[in-house]
């Protein structure tokens, strides 16, 4: 029985392929083999004596089971590895599935600075780009006839009603919803007649905010001011406000920053005067407060108003605006 | 509006700034300035000179050679063009160093008073008569207009050098003595009929008047603040207005019909041949001035030809009155005519002025047109003017708005330098009166008088200081957040956004079978095919496919906009829509695609056959339905809109979609007991719609069906020409126990029975 047990052993560590190694397997270790045929006959013998064969067996099995399973697992990393091998990737050639799009340069600084506003308890409004006169004029302190009209070419439709010359009417809109007090910021698309070359366009973006509330101060302004640009540049903005005039806020001011270029030395984008003219604002008109059913003996606050299309321009120093509403992907794939 | 530096200087006693600071003084204080220039440049080197021979140069073309005699430069030749050059003459001569000129050694030059800033006049160099004294050259302020659009007292160098004084503490110089101004008793009546159209008309008559051109330092004057000198009287009512800021008007009086000036509506009908040389038919809109027989001026905006100065005027009516801007600035829209007068008049000018103009003009006739005489007094109708109501200012509530500290003598001084009037009333409260030229439209209000006190101490005076304001979560419109996440979605599955405008053209309205009727119509487009309000999201991007093609072989692109429509009598409605295209030299599988971006923003929708339009692929098209309703449309465009390629677009209604989003709440237990599957390839006609069949599959198999997958179709032998065969794999489930063999068999039974008795086959 040794030689059977020592026999079988040597066929299994000499196995050369999985093949063999399942013959050898089957005919020593399977049903009918011959640890099988040596179990079957303990019958016949004494108990002695089918003791001693018991435990040859048990003893047996386990030395053929582990020699199997070592070979076994020897075959089978080694088809794993003749796989792996096999399996070789170039992983220098194109990517596959479809690269990123892109959102327009416009609508990532909008998000940017909806964002920026939002964590300041601002509501983001959208307002309609279809208006009606009051809104757009009448409500904003700026009356049928008033020279003010002119500043704002318009775009007049049928039935009476303009393309919005800027998204202030949105704050009328913002007051009749939400009541005092409020923080809100209206973004979007204006319109304003006039012809199209590298620093005009009659379709642009813009974003009007306005701060309601018990005591609102020049002071305010300018340090809402000061913290919002400094934000959006990502560095320390020196700000300085003079007389500006729009009819919707009194006093209202021109808001100039410190030319991001020069330092303020003077250069050709602030004309040397170490100044960039960047945004109107002003503390908020009574008239435009009583206008939007805001008693002004109770409320005031402050209005500004912010182009978009100018801030995408000047982070990415686009010298032509037309780009922008181009649809051209060889310039909106690099955003 | 221009300002000249001198001119203020006249005005401001003790002015010494150089001109550069003044104007950054003047954008910090009170309006913008746009530049800053010298005018008459040359006349700073020039004399006159007289010209001593004239002479031909051999060769020379047009020029001639001159001496002349240049005063303190001495004797001078130069190389000169001008027809009127001639021996005998003064001109003024500028040495600008030595060049030569038709082989002639030129030292200078002579000028024309273009040239130097003079006048417009370039026909020839300057003639000086004895009297003429050359005027240094003037610095020259530009203003924004917009910035000075509510004060009608800056489109004047008076109003303009109050500021200067007020910012720089100096004494502002009256230049109007009003007790020189003849008392009542005028040889002309004034007639008008509409105090609120004209709530004044003041004039003065003049005879023995000489009409010539006038001394240089008037034209100077003139040129360097954008006028163009015309004659000595045309001239001087333009000087005044652009010192005082009101326009004036001077008739000659051989020329009107009776003694009554009119101001009055026009009458239908009516019409006028301007100075201009243009005729207005005018309509009651319009307020002229008329004599006895008809208009001789369009109110507030240019006077008639007819009635204009010539060289024959001897006797004048000088006009100043004051009319009602919104009524001239209608006209002066209506006309398509703006001029010096009427961009003052639509600013709500001073009604007060009218007199202090006309006393000023008393004291210059006389120094352009020797020997005029005054025919008697004043001619002056006018409104009622009640003084503004004095407004009260707290300065405790001035301080809280500016926010900053304010000192009572400060705020006080401030005012009065701008000729407010102040007096205290009260702890710590002003009672402020308005002068009159600011109360017309612009001051009214404390807060108005926040802006006087601020801009003069300095809005750099105030420190920054962070607002109290209450700790409340912003309310955030849900459909912002959902406008987002499909522009997200669109961009990370690889399309890159554009914008387009929101005008197209009829014609491209007509080629996307859109109705040119059902669009809102542009009432003065910018340009020729921008003259409807987009319908549709498609021309653009059809206008962006076309274009990209030029340059690239295959691209995804989209756009998030606004369509706007037509609706009944009421406002354009406005819808946000999306469209996606995605095109591909190559056969692309763009539309499945695009169905899978669309399903991604509303899961389960279902797609159904469309009727075609004109711009699809007839075979490839399709309606988006979701919850019941419409929400878009898939197709292919029409091979004829694209020269090669394929060009998939994808339309959705966002503000649909968003309206129908369902609220996520709850869950649908996971299934605790396994499901069996079975594939089942039925055999239809080869354009069945995969669709239905499935709807067939669903309907027999009732609520054991967990899901129903598409798996592939096959066409080809053996199956006959004109069929497929299509496979579905059924995954079949209850949700309470495991399906037995039985159930599962009867189950694919009923289904096959079910399909077979509508005509189905199926293949083993």
């Amino acid at each position: 029985m040794q030689v059977i047990l020592d026999n079988a052993l040597d066929r299994i560590r000499a196995a050369a392929t999985g093949e063999e190694l399942e013959a050898v397997r089957v005919e020593v270790l399977g049903r009918k083999g011959v640890l099988a045929q040596l179990s079957k006959d303990m019958g016949k013998l004494n108990a002695d004596d089918r003791a001693a064969r018991g435990k040859f067996i048990n003893a047996s099995k386990q030395a053929l089971e582990s020699a199997w399973e070592e070979k076994k697992s020897g075959f089978d990393r080694a088809a794993l590895a003749r796989r792996l091998d096999s399996e070789w990737m170039d992983l220098t050639v194109p990517a596959a599935g479809v690269t990123p799009g892109s959102l327009h340069p416009i609508t990532q600084i909008q998000w940017e600075i909806e964002d920026l506003f939002r964590s300041m308890g601002f509501t983001v409004l959208d307002g309609p780009e279809v208006e009606s006169e009051f809104h757009n004029f009448d409500a904003l302190n700026i009356p049928a006839d008033h020279p003010a009209r002119d500043m704002q070419d318009t775009f007049w439709l049928d039935g009476g009603h303009l393309l919005r010359t800027h998204t202030s009417p949105v704050q009328v809109r913002g007051m009749e919803k939400l009541g005092p007090p409020l923080r809100m910021i209206a973004p979007g698309r204006v319109f304003r007649n006039e012809s199209v070359d590298a620093s005009h366009e009659h379709t642009f973006y813009q974003l009007e905010g306005m701060m309601i509330d018990r005591e609102v101060s020049v002071g305010n302004l300018i340090y809402f001011m000061k913290t919002l640009l400094t934000a959006i540049f990502k560095k320390e903005v020196a700000v300085r406000l003079r007389p500006g005039y729009f009819p919707f806020v009194e006093p209202g001011f021109e808001l100039d920053i410190r030319c991001l270029i020069c330092g303020g030395d003077g250069c050709p984008v602030c004309k040397q005067s170490g100044w960039v003219e960047l945004l109107p604002c002003g503390l908020v008109n009574p008239h435009v407060l009583r206008k939007s059913g805001i008693d002004p003996a109770e409320w005031n606050g402050f209005a500004f108003g912010l182009g978009l299309t100018r801030l995408v321009m000047m982070r990415y120093a686009i010298d032509d605006i037309r780009w922008l509403q181009s649809g051209d992907l060889r310039f909106l794939r690099q955003f | 509006m221009k300002f000249s530096y001198s001119w203020i200087r006249s005005l401001v006693d003790g002015l010494d700034l150089p001109a550069e600071s003044l104007e950054r003084l003047i954008t910090m204080k009170t309006a913008e300035c746009e530049g800053i220039e010298l005018a008459g440049e040359l006349l700073a080197g020039a004399v006159p000179a007289r010209v001593v021979s004239v002479e031909a140069i051999e060769g020379g073309k047009h020029v001639v050679k001159a001496v002349v005699d240049a005063g303190m430069y001495g004797r001078k030749t130069v190389v000169c063009g001008a027809p009127n050059c001639r021996a005998g003459i003064t001109t003024v001569y500028v040495p600008l160093g030595s060049k030569s000129i038709a082989g002639v050694l030129s030292e200078g030059m002579l000028a024309s008073a273009s040239e130097l800033g003079l006048s417009r006049d370039h026909a020839g160099i300057i003639e000086l008569s004895d009297s003429d004294e050359l005027p240094p050259p003037d610095h020259v302020i530009e203003i924004d207009n917009k910035s000075i659009t509510h004060r009608p007292d800056l489109w004047g160098h008076h109003g303009m050098a109050r500021e200067v004084a007020a910012i720089t503490g100096k004494k502002l110089r009256n230049p109007v003595d009003l007790s020189s101004l003849a008392s009542p008793g005028s040889p002309v009546n004034v007639e008008i009929e509409d105090l609120a159209l004209c709530p004044r008309y003041s004039a003065l008559v003049f005879e023995n008047v000489t009409v010539q051109p006038s001394p240089l330092w008037l034209q100077h004057r003139l040129t360097s603040v954008g006028l163009n000198p015309i004659n000595n009287i045309v001239d001087l009512t333009n000087y005044i207005m652009a010192e005082l800021a009101q326009p004036m008007h001077a008739f000659d009086r051989a020329r009107l019909q009776g003694d009554t000036i009119f101001a009055r509506p026009a009458k239908v009908g009516e019409s006028i041949v301007a100075l201009n040389d243009e005729s207005y038919t005018l309509t009651p809109a319009n307020v002229v001035i008329a004599d006895a027989t008809g208009p001789i001026a369009i109110a507030g905006v240019i006077g008639g030809k007819d009635s204009a100065i010539s060289e024959t005027t001897t006797s004048i009516v000088l006009e100043s009155a004051n009319f009602n801007a919104a009524s001239v600035r209608k006209t002066s829209v209506a006309l398509k005519l703006r001029t010096d007068a009427s961009m003052r008049f639509e600013k709500s000018q001073d009604p007060h002025n009218t007199v202090r103009a006309l006393a000023r003009a008393l004291d210059l006739l006389p120094l352009v047109s020797p020997g005029i005489r005054l025919v008697g007094g004043l001619a002056d109708r006018h409104a009622d003017f009640p003084a503004p109501p004095p407004v009260s200012l707290n300065l405790n509530w001035l301080a809280r708005k500016l926010g900053r500290k304010l000192d009572a003598a400060e705020v006080r001084r401030i005012l009065e330098s701008l000729d407010f009037g102040v007096a205290e009333t009260g702890f710590e409260t002003f009672s402020v009166t308005i002068p009159s030229w600011r109360a017309t439209k612009d001051v009214s209000l404390p807060d108005d008088l926040v802006e006087e006190v601020g801009r003069m101490i300095g809005y750099d005076s105030i420190q920054p200081a962070p607002p109290l304001v209450p700790c409340a979560p912003s309310y955030d419109p849900p459909e912002r957040e959902f406008l987002r996440s499909v522009r997200r979605l669109l961009a990370a599955r690889g399309y890159n956004e554009i914008s387009n405008y929101s005008f197209i053209s009829e014609e491209s309205a007509r080629r996307f079978g859109l109705a040119v009727e059902d669009h809102v119509r542009v009432l003065n487009p910018i340009a020729a095919g921008q003259e409807l309000m987009r319908t549709s999201l498609l021309p653009g991007i059809h206008g962006n496919i076309v274009e990209n093609a030029k340059h690239l072989e295959d691209f995804r692109i989209f756009e998030v906009g606004h369509e706007i429509h037509k609706s009944d009598g009421g406002k354009p409605a406005e819808r946000v829509h999306l469209m996606a295209a995605l095109y591909s030299k190559a056969a692309p599988e763009g539309l499945l695609e695009l169905k899978r971006v669309a399903e991604c923003l509303a899961s389960g929708l279902h797609v159904r056959p469309a009727e075609p339009r004109s711009w699809e692929h007839s075979a490839r098209c399709a309606e988006l339905w979701w919850q019941g309703r419409q929400v878009g449309r898939l197709s292919e465009l029409h091979p004829e809109l694209i020269d090669s390629g394929r060009a998939a677009v994808l339309d959705l209604d966002l503000a649909l979609l968003q309206e129908l989003k369902p609220d996520r709440s709850g869950y649908k237990p996971v299934r605790r007991f396994p499901t069996s599957a079975f594939d089942l390839s039925v055999i239809a006609d080869s354009r069945e719609l995969a669709g239905n069949l499935e709807l067939h599959i669903r309907q027999f198999a009732g609520e054991l069906a967990e899901a129903i997958e598409y798996v592939r179709e096959f066409q080809g032998a053996p199956l006959p020409e004109g069929r497929k065969s299509v496979t579905f794999r059924l995954i079949a489930g209850a949700p309470d126990r495991t399906l037995s063999s039985p159930e599962t068999t009867a189950l694919y039974d009923r289904i096959v029975a079910g399909l077979t008795g509508l005509g189905y086959e199926f293949r083993g």
